[in-house]
């Protein structure tokens, strides 16, 4: 009875990381309990239906996750907790989904009670097809994505058995010379491929990419890659090109400005979403094909369209990379049921105490506004405000102060608004990337900085993600989306790539005092706080005043 | 002296005698069982027996005898009179039987519901009644009446028909007609023999209602196998169209059993699971914990103005629904939290006109006691309670829904079936989880539910017969089962060691006996047992840089206290969460903390540094803090030139007007702008009053002035004036009176004093002439009390046998009944 964990009554899972069992506990806990929080002293661990179903599709049963909440509990489990498990995760592979000889897609049950309930459901009966015999139904091929998702929904998760298609075979291998994949990284794709399909959850910088070719490497098929725009595309092509047996001929680009298909193609979400007359002309892509294998790259940025066209795709296997799979609009559950589980998460602290990230030290910088600024942001519209405090004349200077401190380090400023990041380049002389920068521009200022030709950089949101700049060290961040947290993590991000001196990396975030930026900042901060990100805080005007 | 002794001596001859036999522990075992009939103490045994064979008092005994002793009862009430043992065994038969009827037989007669020895039992009359086969209302046994009276009404020739069939030499009379059809039936081989030959049809009907009920429907014309069974006797017309199996023909058809079930012995509960006792206790400890929790904070979501009581009394749905959503839990549970604090004496109605539930003051000690004496004052009102909360939600026998705390929830079985549930929890060895149904299907046994038929007159008396109320036992068994593991009494379905301990120890007398300081020795017996269960109150948090503390466990009272205003729950359970918000810090602000107050707070109680963020926050939060600070004032003084301001709080004569400076040239007072006025004047100041535009008030310009008004309505004190008429007509009167005083009357009888006196018809005649012409009359009149008196009267209106007049005499306006006028005579002129 003084175990390290704490079964609260809510479902919530509390782990104290300092006591001695706490790594036995949380690998006993992991498969069934999503981690929800980790900041430094507990972290928080939730149990929900669909966790305890994957961990039933997993092969783990109920006896189990109720054995590991009893064994490490510091106080009795609550019986109606213990129940309400067995009973949960009873519900799973009631329904399966498989392959019959003469009906194509069948759905099964072994309840026969369970299956009238889900056809009297409105919303199945469009999704299958003539019933079979009491217990069986045809399903729609098409439809085996739509049904897992509603049917997940009503509760009774089918188990789907109907298994995926190969694909044209094509050979890939990682070519591992002088390098090798991380633990971690290993461990997540063989998470992915033992589950067939799934997301895999790592911090930014430590290296989805080689995932990515990882998994092409088991599946050994044609792979379609979806990421977010063109910069990224060719970063990932580069990637492929240096770690894989993959040439530069086998991979193709298909974006606004190339469409090429080749056996692993690379395209980006804007243009598979590019709508003409109605319809998205792109989407024959899909079929273009017969793809073993959909990567999809910051599968948190999924835009709906996608969706839809994911929920056809499920005979395909499906991988998904991300570093925070946290959507503001809550649609993490779609992301789940369409694409699959989460396969493999592992804590930023976690992968940054392995030295595969750089540690980073956070600091939130506190601006206060003049008092004419103060008198503007009172009377300025509602939805002026937030662009009102976000680009406050005291940030400018601040900006630079903190420029000025890390002289000689690589820096990026990071901005939303462009007439502030031009005000900012002009003050700093230093180049502004912004949405109208053209590719080739890009590329070539990234080189530049990558090179150390160019010490600091100012760039709009088009540099959140997937813009690979390993010698970047200092971050700083004059405004935001809003209260974006996985735009905070994503732009953290950008410094965590391991240092070649080891040192740390710095992340700024200047906030303006008493104004709604500050609102938006603390839950912006929320993400990276409970991951175990603690951010200092610190006076701008102690800050102006030290240089 | 037990019964046995008594033997040899002569046998007794009725219940009271019985009775008398018995010795001082056997009827004090009677009127345990039996309470109603010490109600008033009889004066004698035969005054006793006579209440014991009382109906109502019979039903009630027989309803709380187990399964068994009532198939008894009921098999001795279809034999004839006396029965012997042996007898009573042939109609029982079965494995267990041998041991369990003598103990059935036993208990009869030690409720005095049957007596004799065992030679010649016999059931108390009114029990015989209530148990022996009628058409209106069968026996449990589904055994029809005898041949003897099922044939009573049946004409001598009819019989003699019926015992030629069956084979019989005829008979000078009906009744030895019957008693050589009664031996037949009864003997077995000449019955066997005789069903023998009975067609297949007839066969099958008589199995058709050999298990009852009894009776069967047949037309006028009966087809042929029917005929052939009546002709036979083997089934007896009733009512035309109804005939009925006999009994003799029934129990020989059964191979003479009285019941198709026989249940001799009580349902085993069965074991589901047996869990290790240790951990039945800590979880039963962890749920009793949760308890206590839970009732706090039920109270303290109740501490700002509670639900109001509905007007028939309770809590209304709306209310539970949101209680149920505060406590995170079904509305069921919440109902049954709710009524558990209401049964512990820690909520209650407030009694005001606005009527809430708000907590007692008990709730305020309780509280403060430790956490083991908590959970015993919660527990062991519930045992006893006869308030159900299972019931809430539910409707009552006129469709009313229940509410929790309201009305109509009390069943008296509730207090019994609890005991008797944890009574046979405890029979299991530690750790055993039962089988829940195995467990109401004893209790079932037990007190079987009440099945027989009633009239209906008694019917009424129990409001509550309604189909669901007959299994209330099983629900109420089923209730007590979920309240026991959300009390913590029971620990994953078994009975934990303090559970166990609330029970009397088998030394003590039974549940129903115990009485107050034994109840209070059970406690202490749980409280000791539970209190090292529970958890130790922490001392500490943990807080982290998310903005979060964690309590791993329960926090001592006033750290807890402080922490619920400086930070919002985010989880409950073993441990709480707890986050910090700028809201949750300016509460503790509001509250009276201090920033510094708050961060040696945190320093002392956190196991770790506290995180830079919180720091920053509850900083942050206490820079804003009372930045803007409101108050109130009656009016301002204002001055550009604060000397002046200076001089007049430097002035004693400025005291009273309770002025403050809140700004250089600003002055705030409390006395109102024109006492401030005058003040200052006479200070000798010439200050100048403003409006709320900031202008000087120029007073004579705008002299006060109301709205429109219109004038009062003037209220008369008095009746209303008379009009000119009737003043005309008093005035006359008034003189006419006067004169009528002074001179002498036109008629004689007048003269001498007398009432004048004149018939009805003149009466009225003289009256109605006096309105129309405005004269005055001098009338006679006897009021209610039979006192007569003279008065002078101008009559203004004569309808519906009254008359409304101006009298003189007593100068207002009345009404006289016309019937009470003696006479009338008119006044002379002059």
């Amino acid at each position: 009875m003084n175990g390290p964990l704490i079964v609260q009554s809510d479902k919530t899972l509390l782990l104290e990381v300092d006591h001695e069992q706490a790594d036995a506990c949380r690998r006993a806990i992991a498969p069934f309990a999503e981690l929800e929080r980790a900041p430094e002293h507990i972290h928080t661990y939730r149990l929900t239906p669909l966790g305890l179903w994957n961990a039933r599709a997993a092969g783990h049963d109920a006896e189990q996750v109720v054995d590991a909440l009893v064994e490490f509990s510091r106080y009795p489990v609550p019986h109606a907790l213990l129940v309400d498990i067995a009973e949960t995760m009873d519900r799973y592979g009631r329904l399966t989904l498989s392959k019959h000889p003469a009906h194509g897609l069948v759905l099964t049950t072994t309840d026969r009670p369970v299956l009238e309930e889900i056809l009297r459901s409105k919303r199945v009966q469009p999704l299958v097809g003539a019933r079979i015999d009491a217990d069986t139904v045809a399903v729609h091929p098409s439809e085996r994505g739509q049904i897992k998702q509603t049917l997940l929904k009503l509760g009774w998760p089918a188990e789907d058995l109907a298994g995926y298609v190969d694909g044209e075979a094509h050979a890939i291998d990682l070519a591992e010379d002088g390098w090798s994949l991380r633990p971690y990284q290993k461990q997540a794709v063989e998470g992915f491929w033992h589950g067939g399909s799934g997301v895999v959850v790592l911090p930014c910088g430590a290296g989805k990419t080689l995932v990515g070719a990882g998994a092409m490497a088991e599946a050994k098929a044609t792979t379609l890659i979806l990421v977010t725009n063109t910069v990224s595309a060719r970063q990932w092509k580069h990637e492929l090109v240096k770690r894989t047996s993959l040439t530069e001929d086998e991979i193709g680009e298909y974006s606004g400005t190339k469409k090429e298909i080749r056996p692993v193609t690379i395209a980006t979400y804007q243009v598979l979403t590019t709508k003409r007359k109605g319809v998205y002309p792109h989407l024959e892509l899909f079929d273009s094909r017969d793809w073993g294998l959909v990567i999809y790259d910051e599968v948190h940025l999924l835009p709906a369209p996608v969706f839809k066209f994911t929920a056809d795709l499920q005979a395909r296997r499906r991988l998904g990379l991300t570093a925070t799979l946290v959507r503001e609009d809550g649609r993490e559950s779609d992301v789940f049921s369409l694409i699959g589980p989460k396969r493999f998460d592992a804590p930023w602290k976690e992968i940054e105490a392995q030295g595969y990230i750089a540690p980073a030290d956070c600091v939130e910088v506190r601006v206060n506004l003049t008092d004419s600024e103060r008198l503007a942001y009172a009377t300025a519209e509602a939805e002026e405000k937030y662009r009102f405090c976000a680009t406050t004349a005291t940030k400018r200077k601040v900006t630079e102060a903190l420029v000025r401190k890390h002289k000689g380090e690589q820096t990026l400023v990071i901005g939303q608004y462009i007439d502030q990041l031009d005000e900012l380049g002009a003050h700093l002389d230093a180049p502004v990337i912004k949405g109208e920068t053209t590719n080739a521009v890009r590329e070539k200022l990234f080189d530049a900085f990558r090179e150390g030709e160019i010490s600091v950089l100012v760039v709009s949101k088009v540099a959140n993600f997937s813009i690979d700049l390993p010698e970047a060290t200092v971050a700083i961040q004059v405004s935001g989306t809003f209260g974006s947290r996985q735009e905070e993590a994503q732009r953290l991000g950008r410094v965590l790539r391991p240092k070649a001196d080891g040192h740390e990396a710095r992340f700024y975030s200047v906030v303006a005092r008493d104004t709604i930026d500050q609102d938006f900042a603390a839950h912006r901060q929320r993400f990276l706080a409970e991951q175990g990100y603690a951010y200092r805080i610190v006076d701008a005007d102690d800050l102006l005043a030290e240089s | 002296m037990s019964p046995n002794e008594q033997t040899p001596a002569a046998p007794p001859r009725s219940l009271a005698e019985a009775l008398r036999t018995r010795d001082d522990a056997s009827l004090a075992r009677l009127l345990r069982a039996r309470p109603d009939l010490l109600g008033p103490v009889p004066n004698d045994l035969t005054q006793l027996a006579t209440r014991a064979g009382t109906r109502a008092s019979v039903i009630r005994a027989l309803d709380r005898l187990d399964r068994f002793t009532q198939q008894v009862a009921q098999a001795l009430a279809v034999t004839p009179e006396p029965t012997a043992y042996a007898t009573l065994r042939g109609l029982l038969p079965g494995d267990g039987t041998e041991e369990a009827l003598p103990r059935a037989v036993a208990r009869l007669r030690e409720q005095a519901l049957a007596w004799g020895a065992d030679d010649q039992l016999r059931l108390v009359r009114t029990a015989r009644e209530l148990l022996s086969p009628a058409p209106q209302h069968p026996s449990p046994t589904g055994l029809g009446p005898t041949v003897a009276e099922a044939t009573s009404g049946m004409s001598p020739g009819r019989v003699q028909e019926i015992v030629a069939a069956a084979g019989l030499a005829s008979t000078h009379d009906p009744v030895s007609a019957v008693a050589a059809l009664t031996e037949l039936f009864t003997t077995p081989d000449r019955m066997s023999a005789l069903l023998d030959e009975a067609p297949a049809e007839a066969v099958d009907v008589l199995n058709r209602l050999v298990w009852g009920p009894p009776y069967g429907q047949v037309t006028a014309q009966p087809a042929a196998h029917l005929r052939w069974l009546l002709d036979r006797g083997l089934l007896v017309p009733t009512t035309p169209g109804t005939v009925v199996l006999p009994r003799e023909v029934a129990l020989h058809l059964r191979g003479g059993r009285a019941h198709r079930e026989l249940e001799p012995l009580a349902p085993a509960v069965r074991e589901r699971t047996a869990h290790r006792p240790q951990v039945v206790d800590a979880t039963a400890a962890a749920q009793a914990h949760t308890a206590l929790d839970t009732v706090e904070e039920l109270l303290k979501d109740w501490d700002e103005g509670g639900p109001a009581v509905l007007r028939a009394g309770g809590l209304s749905v709306r209310d539970l629904k949101r209680t149920a959503t505060a406590l995170d839990t079904t509305e069921q549970t919440a109902a049954f939290w709710v009524e558990l604090a209401y049964a512990a004496g820690l909520l209650a109605s407030d009694g005001e006109a606005d009527e809430r539930y708000a907590a007692t003051p008990a709730y305020d000690e309780w509280v403060e006691l430790p956490p083991a004496e908590r959970w015993t004052r919660l527990v062991v009102p519930w045992l006893t309670a006869t308030r159900t909360s299972g019931l809430v939600g539910g409707r009552d026998g006129k469709d009313r829904t229940l509410s929790a705390l309201g009305p109509h929830l009390d069943r008296s079985a509730a207090p019994e079936v609890r005991h008797r549930i944890l009574a046979l929890l405890a029979a299991l060895p530690e750790g055993t989880e039962p089988e829940p149904e195995s467990l109401t299907a004893r209790l079932t046994w037990e007190r079987p539910p009440v099945t027989h038929h009633r009239p209906s007159s008694e019917g009424a008396a129990r409001p509550f017969d309604s189909p669901a109320a007959l299994d209330l036992r099983t629900r109420l068994a089923r209730w007590t089962l979920a309240e026991a593991e959300l009390l913590g009494v029971t620990g994953r379905g078994a009975l934990a060691a303090h559970g166990r301990a609330l029970l009397p120890t088998p030394g003590e007398t039974g549940a129903n006996g115990a009485g107050a300081p034994e109840a209070s020795v059970a406690a202490a017996r749980a409280e000791k047992l539970l209190s090292p269960l529970l958890p130790d109150p922490l001392d500490h948090v943990l807080l982290q840089a998310d903005l979060t503390a964690v309590a791993p466990g329960p926090l001592e009272r006033p750290l807890a206290d402080a922490l619920a205003v400086l930070a919002d729950v985010e989880s409950k359970g073993g441990a709480t969460v707890y986050r910090f918000t700028p809201g949750s810090v300016r509460r503790a602000l509001d509250a009276g903390r201090t920033a510094s107050d708050l961060h040696t707070f945190l320093t002392a109680h956190s196991r770790t540094p506290v995180p830079q963020p919180l720091t920053y926050l509850i900083d942050d939060v206490a820079r804003r803090h009372g930045h803007l600070r409101i108050g109130a004032a009656s009016a301002y003084v204002r001055c550009d030139d604060d000397a002046v301001l200076g001089e007049i709080m430097a002035d004693k004569r400025a005291a009273p007007l309770r002025l403050r400076r809140l700004a250089p040239t600003v002055l705030a007072a409390q006395a109102d702008p024109g006492t401030l006025l005058e003040g200052l004047r006479s200070m000798g100041f010439a200050p100048a009053a403003e409006t709320p535009e900031g202008d000087v008030l120029i007073t004579r310009a705008h002299a006060h002035r109301t709205p429109p008004r219109t004038a009062p309505e003037p209220v008369p004190d008095g009746p209303p004036l008379p009009d000119g008429t009737l003043l005309d007509a008093a005035i006359r009167a008034i003189r006419a009176g006067d004169t009528a005083a002074t001179t002498p009357r036109k008629q004689a009888p007048a003269a001498n004093g007398e009432l004048p006196r004149t018939t009805p018809a003149d009466t009225l005649a003289t009256m109605q002439a006096a309105v129309m012409t405005g004269d005055t009359l001098w009338i006679g009149y006897v009021n209610a009390e039979g006192a007569a008196s003279q008065r002078v009267i101008a009559p203004i209106r004569v309808e519906g046998g009254f008359v409304t007049a101006y009298d003189h005499t007593a100068d207002e306006v009345r009404t006289y009944p016309l019937h009470r006028v003696t006479g009338v005579a008119e006044l002379s002129d002059q």
